[in-house]
């Protein structure tokens, strides 16, 4: 602060300034003492300065002869400052010395005094000013520092936003990430349960096929002898086998078995695809190749997909993409379960991946009524949703983007309302593993 | 220095009697007016106080004129030593051609004194007066008291600056034109050293000295 005052150069604060005699004395206070002088009987008073000059001076000065005269030091500050001259008639009855002595040690006390008073108001309008100087400086740096404190604050206020807005994200990832693995045990407690008794209802079945064709054997056998039997036997029998409709069962009993052998064989790849999932087997990552990973999505959604819609599949050769296999069906899920639900019937979806410079891209291409302007901007917000309240969270996406961003990828969407939406997922082959998923 | 004017051949210089609350500058100066001899010395001014604190300032002017005829005016000032009147502190400072610092030796205001030092430090870079060059001497007043900081302390600690310190008791009087005389002796070597006051005015520090530090008769 000092440099920059020395550099401002122009203000001092000097008290004590050297005066003169003139500039402390003033003729309202100088006078009335001469001219009372005067009246005692002085003839000629003078006040001169330290050059001999006369500042102030009241009586006759043609005075001449017949006079006695008298001069008595004035002081400033120890110093001769000038000095005050007398002359009385010398016939006059006035002590001429102590007279003068008198005015001078007047003189002097008036001196001292004003400069005193002089000295005070100095140093007070110094202090004032000075003060007031340091005030407006301080005033200054006050309101700087409160701007930055503004400042701090707002960009606080949206540091604050920012962290909740992420804190939410990372919530809602969690409580997804939560409910998924829900799901998950559910489904694996529920697979468990069903393989059991699926395990024996297959083996079961394919034991009563076997003992089912020894059955048809044994009755063919007993068939023909019967049938070559006389007394009204053979009749008999062909009746009751006519009755009960034995031909017919005998043809339909393997169809039976087989179809329900068949049954028992998708439930089992029901339970497995639902396992492989929710991946509860595996939840750690794993190299995994994303077009299996698609297909295992189609399949677990296989009850949604309607009967009419188009699903083509362009699946390029991929690299194997380290991941948790759980979180990229997840990706993939919610954005065809997107696609069907943006367009109830007639749904065509195109899916295609592919591997180019380094980077993995699958593009779910649909033909629904795309996504107006307005709202393409915020797909991907947390809890936005076009949907009515309970049909859908508003998170789905939001998912989608968090999972692919944190493998080091991103999601892009191309959509013209009426024309179609495409979500084009990249994906960096190499990237993202050291980016923390969860 | 306040002013130099060379036509005129007249110098007014000026020092500072700093120090905290009531270390006794003010008693420094009236026991100087009373000690000193009366020629080439002016009425000690003793400006308004409160409560018989300085809130302004103390003057004690000199005069004298060299044998080259330089005319030498002397101020010597009080500051005010509450921590409140900082700003007439500065301005009192301002320009000053020698400093003598108060302290108060009672072992109770060590800590005033270690900080109206700093306020010293602090002030003299405010006013543009390096601290390193500025003559400057210390004074230990009320040495008649009890309980005060024991002299080998004070030398222990002040001796390594090479800052002069002296005992005094200013109300018994003794210490007191020793340290003033010191800081005139500092002050001359300074304004010798810039303006040439020996070979120039014919003005020896001796001369300087004895002149200002004359006793009246009979003190």
């Amino acid at each position: 602060m000092n440099e920059d005052r020395e550099g401002a150069g122009g203000i001092e604060y000097v008290v004590g300034a050297e005066k003169r005699l003139c500039e402390i004395l003033g003729d309202e206070e100088i006078m009335p003492i001469l001219r009372s002088a005067l009246r005692a009987g002085v003839s000629r008073i003078e006040v001169r300065d330290s050059k001999g000059r006369v500042l102030w001076a009241c009586g006759d000065p043609t005075g001449g002869g017949g006079r006695a005269r008298e001069v008595a030091p004035l002081c400033l500050e120890g110093e001769p400052a000038g000095s005050i001259m007398v002359e009385i008639p010398s016939s006059g009855r006035l002590r001429l010395r102590d007279f003068t002595g008198l005015l001078s040690e007047v003189m002097n006390t008036m001196i001292t005094n004003n400069l005193k008073r002089m000295l005070t108001a100095e140093i007070h309008t110094t202090v004032v000013d000075q003060t007031h100087e340091e005030l407006i400086e301080t005033n200054r740096r006050l309101r700087a520092s409160e701007s930055r404190y503004r400042e701090l604050a707002e960009s606080l206020d949206r540091k604050v936003q920012e962290r909740t807005e992420e804190l939410k994200r990372i919530h809602t990832r969690l409580i997804q990430q939560e409910k998924a693995a829900s799901i998950g045990l559910l489904a694996a407690g529920v697979a468990h349960e069903i393989n059991t008794p699926l395990g024996f209802i297959s083996s079961n079945l394919n034991t009563l096929k076997r003992y089912m064709s020894r059955f048809t054997e044994m009755l063919d056998f007993y068939r023909r002898i019967v049938g070559e039997a006389g007394d009204g036997v053979a009749e008999e029998a062909a009746k009751k086998w006519s009755d009960l409709k034995l031909g017919f069962v005998v043809r339909d009993v393997g169809e039976l078995i087989s179809q329900s052998l068949d049954g028992a064989e998708r439930v089992r790849r029901i339970v497995a695809d639902l396992k492989g999932f929710s991946h509860v087997d595996d939840s750690k990552e794993d190299v995994v190749d994303l077009n299996t990973e698609i297909e295992r999505t189609f399949s677990v959604l296989a009850h949604e997909i309607p009967e009419d819609a188009e699903i083509e599949r362009d699946y390029g050769s991929l690299p194997g993409f380290l991941c948790d296999p759980a979180l990229v069906c997840q990706v993939f899920l919610n954005i065809i379960l997107n696609s069907l639900q943006a367009k109830k019937g007639g749904l065509k979806l195109h899916v295609s991946t592919r591997f180019a410079g380094g980077d993995i891209t699958v593009a779910f291409t649909d033909n629904g009524p795309g996504i107006p302007d307005d709202i393409r901007g915020r797909i991907f917000e947390p809890f936005f949703t076009t949907k009515d309240v309970g049909e859908g969270t508003g998170l789905g996406l939001t998912v989608t983007r968090d999972i692919v961003t944190a493998y080091g990828g991103d999601i892009e969407v191309e959509s013209r309302p009426g024309a179609g939406t495409t979500f084009l997922v990249r994906l960096p082959a190499e990237g993202g593993r050291d980016v923390e998923v969860r | 220095m306040i002013e130099f004017d060379r036509e005129e051949k007249r110098m007014v210089l000026k020092l500072v009697f700093y120090g905290p609350a009531l270390s006794g500058k003010t008693t420094n100066l009236l026991r100087l007016h009373d000690l000193l001899a009366r020629e080439g010395r002016g009425e000690l001014m003793v400006l308004d106080t409160r409560d018989d604190r300085t809130i302004f300032f103390d003057l004690l002017p000199f005069f004298l004129v060299t044998p080259g005829g330089l005319k030498i005016k002397l101020k010597v000032y009080t500051v005010p030593g509450q921590v409140k009147h900082d700003a007439t502190r500065k301005a009192v400072l301002q320009r000053a051609d020698g400093v003598a610092f108060i302290a108060d030796s009672r072992l109770s205001e060590t800590a005033n004194n270690y900080s109206s030092f700093e306020n010293l430090e602090k002030n003299l870079a405010f006013v543009g007066i390096d601290i390193e060059t500025v003559p400057l001497v210390i004074q230990f007043n009320k040495r008649d008291l009890s309980e005060i900081v024991p002299e080998t302390d004070i030398e222990r600690l002040w001796r390594p600056t090479g800052i002069p310190v002296f005992m005094a008791s200013a109300l018994q009087g003794w210490g007191v034109v020793e340290t003033f005389g010191r800081l005139v002796e500092l002050t001359y070597d300074a304004v010798d050293r810039k303006w040439g006051l020996r070979e120039g005015y014919g003005l020896e520090r001796e001369e300087f000295v004895r002149r200002l530090t004359l006793r009246e008769q009979g003190r």
